[in-house]
């Protein structure tokens, strides 16, 4: 019986990873094409009204770009730990971090102006999601604790304090009953730019920048990522590792918490437990599909942006919004196995059984002596 | 605090530390095989909703049982599909499972939200032994998925620690290269050992849905399945310890809803009064905590970590 076997390809294929990347849109776009059929739906009427509410006129276009902004802080939050190795699966409470120091900085100085108010509750945002992280940083910095884990179990944390201030503390005396914390200040919102698009996205578009040049063009992101690939080398050059992790873990943090801050001043009007609402996780798929480069970020963030709008919009349908989550990991799949196949090719091979060719067999000397 | 909430509490415990251990067991397996499948979540989550609408279907909790392990299974197989077959990124592959899952869990499900079930599993009562006070309600008088567990555990520990099979899925764990050598499959020890994590996983979300919570809503695995993962790393990756690392978190599971109706002062504060949410961080908190406290005991030992975990395998590279 013949056998396959991956073998690396001689030739490699040029942009491996935008290449997988539309394979993977594609073969997401077919996946949920049969599913739809399946449910009885029409996919070229759902996909149809999914690529018009998500880029046709600049109503459109602004809302798949005021999606596209969460997606891309908190897919660089994850990049940026993820340049090192490490993984931020947690941008999803830092995010709720950052929204609820700001909020906090909100209550306390809402006399103050729209720009200086603004500013005051993004620096909050950062630190909260700083906050959030330091436990986890310090955990695997200095003892190895998995950061997979224990920045996964804050989400949880995070979200049930919203809840928590929700009922409690910062309930809205005003709200006639209602759980709900109240609104941020009015001159605390996001100057908008056009349609339902505001500065939040040139923050967003700013930090990409920043981060793409220091990680890739600097001393300081050259370690980074030495200090990823081969901690060995990197302790030999003299690089802390220790401090590495830190700095990588408590960026990635504040990142997120910055997600938070833009979101809570740029869409949402108050916060509240649904305030994240998952871009902290779709910002790992969005980082994983950039290959961790920041400059990848703000594409496949566009990307999501317009697949999140468009599975809004299908609800009209009486279509399930869930469908945008599956086409987003089904795109992270088909990416994945066409990056196999153009790294790789299949051979098929007969299975080495016994010894390799060119060897003789010796003669089993108890055979002789018998 | 009565004698009746107490016996419910550690009646909730041992229930709670089934649907952990059952989901932690599979990933347990998998991982020996040196694979990290950070899907469970949403195998949990497949196998909740499957689970209840087989049940809504054949009226069988059985049959929904299996169903749900059935698909996770198959679930479980897709990660082994992109990471172990083809090589992909782990940590990648399982949380885009977890992701998905969570997505098509509320896509399949979206139509028997709320609906009554048909199929639940009933309290077994095992005769003579369920009438003993105390002991009796806790062990004996429990839904049969406790005891499917108690089995399953002894199971793998027996399959792992005593067996031919046992041994190569661990060698598989420790050594991929070694384990070629010696003329077992990788692919196939691995991926098999993603499949039956799955159908682990798939089963304890139907047991989510079939009595502890009986229903579907979306979001109802609610970040247990992750509590598995990390019971794996408290559990050392022994099947033992994994089972007493289970009741510790099937105890604050148990506990978070039932300390508002304690009538009782902890530090000064009285319990009653704090806020149910704020309770709920409870089990995320202590898994965070026990995690640092283990690692800070063990620091200056070996890992007890399979060596090859994470890292995929591919013959041609070696």
């Amino acid at each position: 019986m013949r056998r396959p076997a991956l073998v690396r390809r001689d030739r490699v294929v040029p942009a491996t990873q935008a290449l997988g990347f539309f394979v993977g849109i594609v073969v997401a776009l077919l996946l949920g094409a049969v599913l739809l059929i399946v449910s009885d739906h029409s996919p070229a009427e759902v996909y149809e009204r999914m690529f018009d509410s998500a880029f046709r006129g600049t109503d459109s276009l602004s809302r798949t770009l005021g999606r596209a902004t969460p997606l891309a802080l908190a897919g660089l939050s994850v990049a940026v730990a993820g340049s090192m190795g490490l993984w931020n699966i947690g941008a999803e409470g830092q995010m709720m971090a950052g929204a609820i120091v700001a909020t906090g900085v909100a209550m306390m100085a809402d006399g103050l102006s729209g720009p200086l108010l603004i500013a005051l509750m993004m620096v909050a945002g950062v630190a909260g999601g700083m906050v959030l992280m330091v436990g986890p940083a310090l955990a695997r910095s200095h003892l190895g604790v998995s950061e997979i884990i224990t920045t996964l179990m804050l989400v949880y944390v995070a979200i049930r304090v919203v809840e928590w201030l929700e009922t409690g503390p910062w309930k809205d005396p005003e709200s006639f009953g209602f759980a709900v914390i109240e609104p941020v200040p009015e001159q605390a919102a996001l100057p908008g730019l056009f349609g339902r698009a505001n500065i939040g996205m040139l923050i967003a578009l700013g930090l990409l920048i920043v981060f793409s040049v220091a990680v890739s063009r600097t001393a300081w992101g050259y370690e980074l990522r030495l200090a990823g690939s081969s901690p060995d080398t990197a302790r030999y050059a003299g690089v802390s590792l220790r401090r590495k992790i830190l700095a990588a873990l408590l960026l990635s943090g504040g990142i997120a918490g910055l997600a938070g801050a833009v979101q809570l001043t740029g869409s949402a009007t108050r916060l509240e437990s649904g305030l994240s609402n998952g871009y902290g996780f779709a910002g790992i798929i969005v980082a994983a599909l950039a290959l961790m480069r920041p400059s990848g970020v703000a594409v496949v963030a566009f990307v999501f942006g317009a697949v999140q709008v468009g599975g809004q919009s299908i609800q009209t349908l009486g279509v399930s919004s869930a469908i945008s989550d599956i086409l987003q990991a089904m795109i992270l799949f088909g990416a994945l196995v066409a990056v196999v196949f153009f790294s790789y090719r299949v051979r098929w091979s007969a299975p080495s059984v016994g010894l390799p060719a060119g060897v003789r067999e010796e003669p089993d000397p108890s055979a002789e002596a018998a | 605090m009565s004698e009746d909430a107490l016996i419910g509490l550690f009646v909730a415990t041992v229930q709670f530390g089934t649907l952990v251990y059952l989901a932690a067991l599979g990933e347990l397996i998998a991982e020996r095989a040196g694979v990290l499948n950070l899907g469970v979540e949403g195998m949990m989550a497949m196998g909740a909703v499957s689970g209840f609408m087989v049940g809504l279907e054949t009226g069988s909790p059985w049959a929904a049982f299996f169903a749900a392990a059935a698909v996770g299974a198959l679930v479980g197989g897709f990660h082994a599909l992109v990471s172990v077959v083809l090589g992909a990124g782990q940590v990648v592959s399982g949380l885009a499972l977890t992701i998905g899952g969570l997505g098509l869990a509320a896509y399949v499900g979206r139509n028997v939200v709320g609906e009554r079930p048909e199929a639940l599993f009933t309290d077994l009562g095992i005769a003579g032994l369920a009438d003993i006070p105390w002991i009796g309600e806790i062990f004996f008088d429990q839904p049969p998925v406790v005891y499917v567990a108690v089995v399953m555990g002894l199971s793998v520990w027996f399959v792992l620690a005593r067996t031919r099979l046992g041994l190569a899925i661990r060698a598989a764990g420790e050594s991929a290269p070694t384990t070629d050598t010696a003329g077992h499959s990788v692919m196939a020890l691995r991926s098999g050992a993603v499949m039956v994590g799955g159908a682990f996983a798939g089963a304890a979300g139907s047991f989510l849905s079939l009595y502890m919570a009986p229903g579907w809503v979306e979001g109802m695995v609610a970040g247990r399945g992750w509590i598995a993962v990390a019971l794996v790393i408290f559990g050392a990756w022994r099947p033992g310890r994994l089972a007493l690392g289970a009741l510790l978190f099937g105890f604050t599971l148990a506990l978070q809803p039932r300390l508002q109706s304690f009538d009782i002062e902890l530090l000064g504060v009285q319990v009653n009064r704090i806020s149910p949410a704020l309770l709920g961080i409870l089990p995320f908190v202590l898994t965070v905590v026990v995690l640092v406290i283990i690692s800070w005991r063990y620091r200056h030992r070996p890992s007890v970590a399979p060596a090859a975990l994470g890292l995929p395998y591919r013959r041609e590279e070696r």
